[in-house]
């Protein structure tokens, strides 16, 4: 009996090996790809993390990638000293600040888009505001901070041109350089530029509703805007809720739009410093120029934790309200 | 099947947003290879086994001033010098002020790095050889005078490099067809709109505001006074006698203090907020990241007085003149003011270090021996014996050229190739007899005090006391600005004075300590 049991065991063994291999030769071609994913991952996320032991240590860049193991560990001496900062305020509010406002504002801005361009009829018309819609989203910042500048400048730019030109002001709007201006600045022109992108991801969730659903609400009496907010909409909500997630786990770089370093980094300057320094430019200032890596590596830590509980949170409220979430 | 449909949709809207998070993150790593690219190829440059065309040896050189006027190799100048030492240059320009910390940290350094800003960094043994190893075992007949060897013997006891472009009091005072650099603060002004508001003397600084004042009247168009955004503060500094500039020390009965705290200061800052208050600067000027819009402000005629450094009346005159323009800059006196004053705390400008990685460290001393020797010295400040200039016997070179005419200088390679050079040397390209800049030169040699040792205040890397210096300054670069910028002069007083606090909860006290120490230390260096 004993002797039995152990072969069957055996047999029961490799027969269960050369199915997993029999079932892994059938999905070979989609193991590759998440082999590369894997890779990807692998190589350029998990791999640099053993430079996270910079943030505990008093790191010199003329050490070299072995001093990473080899200087001295000072705890947190870093952390403290990134909030002791006498910035530190200034700072962590700026970076808050400008991510809900993106949050608000270009998050359901490509929403609204995707609603109202699958309610037009006219093809050619739709076409047309779509490509022109996404077509910024290929600008790279710099560039779009380029043609800011021709635009803005309080001395040569042409809407202060015109403006001033049509008596509608009498003194140059300083939108470049003025604080005040620089959070709408920034919101504005990611709004501008990312919203015809993702209008395509929530365009194709509509295009996946039942059109009978359409036709059988008409027949009820069922108008317009009735038909938007009782059909379209919640054949959208799996998408937007899934967007929602990945855009709140990012949300401290931007969210959806992103950016927002490249925001801080291409439009601040030493005036609208006071809103335009976010945690992203002063990690990057103090590490790269200052070469202090570890302080920089501490900073950023911070900012990692923070955006792994967001995600992690807004996921478990997800599925508790909605019932989609992302794992 | 429709709900089929719907599914799918679905997936594909997943699908579709997923390749795109990976295509952005694809994006981001791609600036990171770059960056890295970057830094490889200049190791492979060091990897490169030496080219052999008639016993030419090639060394890669790294220039850490991404503002660097030549990029290459060439020109008659450093033709001549590869002819005299058999050594070409391979030349990498910073891209940007990050790069050379980012080669330090990877590794990847060249035969030879030419650096201003991180000279306290490349003073490492574990990166650079030490000059005078390689002197004693070399080139023992490389004699450098013993003052310069004492400013940059660091606390190991060797030396790693030997700035350029810098003179002690004596060879200032015994040179005087040695009239200082270009790299000094001035201010050109239109001499045909001056003309027209009937010559009004611009002596004092009060005359100066008035006179922008009538500019803004008579010429509602124009930008009474424009900036370089590296030259800025400099000029108006010194009118007010503050002995230093923002970042810097200045010294008084014997005991140091931070520049931000010199009495003066608080007037400098007055003046500058009301230059803004009365509209005689934009605003704009001061979040400027490039210095050509300056430049183009003053040639295209949309500026009154241009602030640069001694030379840009000249410079601006040629680039006005080949543009088919007809008015001309004139400099404004160095002094207009009874308390000016220049301290000159240089040490000098920049130098070059050998590096760790470097393939030949003979032949690389041995090239710096040539560059330091009177010949090498007055090939690369003033050009090619006979076809650029003549020695006069009275002390100084005949220039065939102008100095100011900075396509011909550059082309050419006149000046830029000063690895190692002096401030005397540098001081006579600047004598051409009859230029602007001699003369606002002259001006200000009358009224400089020279207190080197202040500049013997040197921090070492990584140590505490650099990291609230830097803290301090990257504090003064984002307060200042709200002072020149604020509404009134109480609002300006009031934000000098969070300025001052700011700097002495970050911990100024404690490096002004630390200053006081290492200056009763050094201080005896000169005062032999």
């Amino acid at each position: 009996m004993e002797l039995d049991t152990r072969v069957t065991g055996i047999k029961g063994k490799t027969e269960q090996r050369t199915q997993f291999w029999k079932r892994f030769k059938k999905q070979k071609t989609l193991h590759l790809f998440v082999g590369l994913g894997m890779i990807f991952l692998l190589v350029f996320a998990y791999t640099p993390m053993f430079g996270i032991l910079m943030a505990f240590k008093q790191y010199s860049i003329s050490t070299g990638i072995k001093g990473i193991f080899t200087s001295e560990w000072v705890g947190l001496k870093h952390f403290k000293e990134f909030f002791n900062d006498y910035q530190f305020g200034t700072i962590v509010r700026n970076t808050l600040a400008l991510s809900l406002l993106k949050i608000l504002f270009a998050f359901p801005a490509p929403i609204l888009l995707a609603i109202l361009l699958s309610e037009v009829k006219n093809l050619k018309f739709k076409r047309f505001v779509q490509t022109i819609s996404y077509l910024p989203h290929f600008i790279s910042w710099v560039v779009v901070a380029g043609i800011a500048f021709a635009f803005l400048s309080t001395d040569i730019g042409m809407v202060n041109k015109a403006l001033l030109g049509l008596g509608i002001i009498d003194k140059p709007l300083d939108v470049l350089t003025n604080p005040n201006y620089f959070w709408g600045l920034a919101t504005g022109s990611a709004v501008w530029k990312e919203m015809g992108w993702w209008t395509i991801i929530f365009l194709a969730a509509v295009a996946g509703i039942n059109p009978s659903l359409y036709e059988a609400a008409q027949i009820d009496g069922a108008g317009r805007l009735a038909r938007i907010r009782h059909i379209t909409f919640p054949g959208m909500k799996g998408t937007i809720v899934v967007v929602l997630i990945l855009t709140i786990g990012s949300i401290l770089g931007g969210g959806l739009v992103g950016s927002n370093f490249e925001q801080a980094f291409l439009f601040g300057n030493s005036i609208n410093n006071p809103t335009s320094e976010i945690v992203q430019t002063y990690a990057f200032k103090v590490g790269l120029r200052d070469g202090r890596f570890s302080y920089a590596a501490a900073i950023d830590l911070i900012q990692s934790i923070i955006s792994v509980i967001l995600i992690f949170s807004s996921n478990y409220i997800a599925k508790r309200t909605s019932g989609s979430s992302l794992f | 099947m429709k709900r089929n449909k719907g599914k799918k949709a679905l997936l594909l809207s997943l699908i579709l947003m997923m390749t795109i998070a990976l295509m952005s993150a694809c994006g981001n790593n791609n600036d990171g290879q770059k960056e890295n690219a970057g830094v490889n190829n200049s190791a492979e440059t060091t990897s490169e086994p030496p080219a052999k065309s008639n016993e030419v040896k090639e060394l890669s050189l790294f220039i850490d001033a991404s503002w660097y006027p030549v990029k290459e190799w060439k020109g008659t100048v450093a033709e001549k010098i590869t002819e005299k030492t058999g050594i070409k240059l391979k030349v990498t320009v910073a891209t940007d002020d990050k790069q050379l910390p980012l080669m330090i940290a990877s590794g990847d350094l060249p035969d030879l790095v030419f650096t201003n800003a991180n000279i306290d960094r490349m003073s490492d043994s574990k990166l650079s050889y030490p000059w005078n190893e390689l002197i004693e075992k070399y080139a023992p007949d490389f004699k450098i005078d013993p003052t310069r060897i004492a400013i940059h013997t660091m606390d190991d006891g060797n030396f790693y490099t030997v700035r350029n472009s810098f003179a002690t009091q004596e060879e200032v005072a015994n040179n005087k067809y040695s009239v200082g650099s270009d790299g000094n603060p001035g201010i050109a002004v239109r001499e045909d709109i001056l003309k027209e508001l009937g010559n009004p003397p611009i002596d004092t600084i009060d005359n100066f505001i008035k006179v922008l004042g009538m500019v803004k009247q008579k010429y509602p168009d124009m930008i009474p006074l424009i900036m370089d955004k590296d030259w800025i503060e400099q000029y108006f500094l010194q009118q007010f006698g503050v002995e230093g500039l923002l970042d810097g020390w200045y010294e008084r009965d014997g005991k140091v203090d931070y520049a931000i705290r010199q009495p003066e200061m608080l007037e400098f800052f007055k003046f500058m907020n009301r230059l803004y208050r009365e509209g005689y600067i934009l605003a704009e000027n001061f979040a400027y990241t490039n210095d050509q819009i300056d430049d183009q402000y003053a040639t295209s005629g949309k500026a009154f007085a241009h602030s640069h450094t001694v030379s840009i009346a000249d410079m601006d005159n040629i680039k006005v003149k080949n543009a088919g323009g007809s008015y001309t800059f004139q400099m404004l006196p160095s002094a207009i003011s009874k308390s000016t004053k220049a301290v000159s705390s240089g040490l000098g400008f920049a130098g070059t270090f050998i590096t760790k990685k470097n393939k030949d460290p003979e032949a690389s001393i041995k090239f710096l021996e040539y560059l330091a020797s009177d010949e090498g010295k007055k090939l690369t400040m003033f050009g090619v014996e006979g076809e650029h200039w003549t020695w006069n016997e009275e002390g100084y070179p005949n220039l065939k050229y102008d100095p100011s005419d900075a396509d011909f200088v550059n082309s050419n390679g006149i000046k830029w190739w000063y690895l190692y050079n002096d401030g005397v040397m540098e001081g006579m390209l600047s004598y051409v007899p009859g230029a602007q800049k001699t003369k606002a030169l002259m001006e200000r040699k009358a009224f400089t005090v020279y207190k080197p040792e202040l500049g013997l205040i040197q921090l070492q890397p990584d140590s505490d006391e650099k990291t609230i210096k830097t803290k301090i300054d990257e504090m003064i670069k984002n307060e200042k600005v709200k002072i020149y910028l604020a509404k009134s002069e109480e609002e300006a007083v009031a934000n000098y004075e969070t300025m001052v606090k700011n700097a002495e909860k970050i911990g100024l006290d404690r490096l002004v300590d630390w200053a006081n120490q290492t200056y009763q230390k050094k201080k005896d260096l000169f005062n032999k």
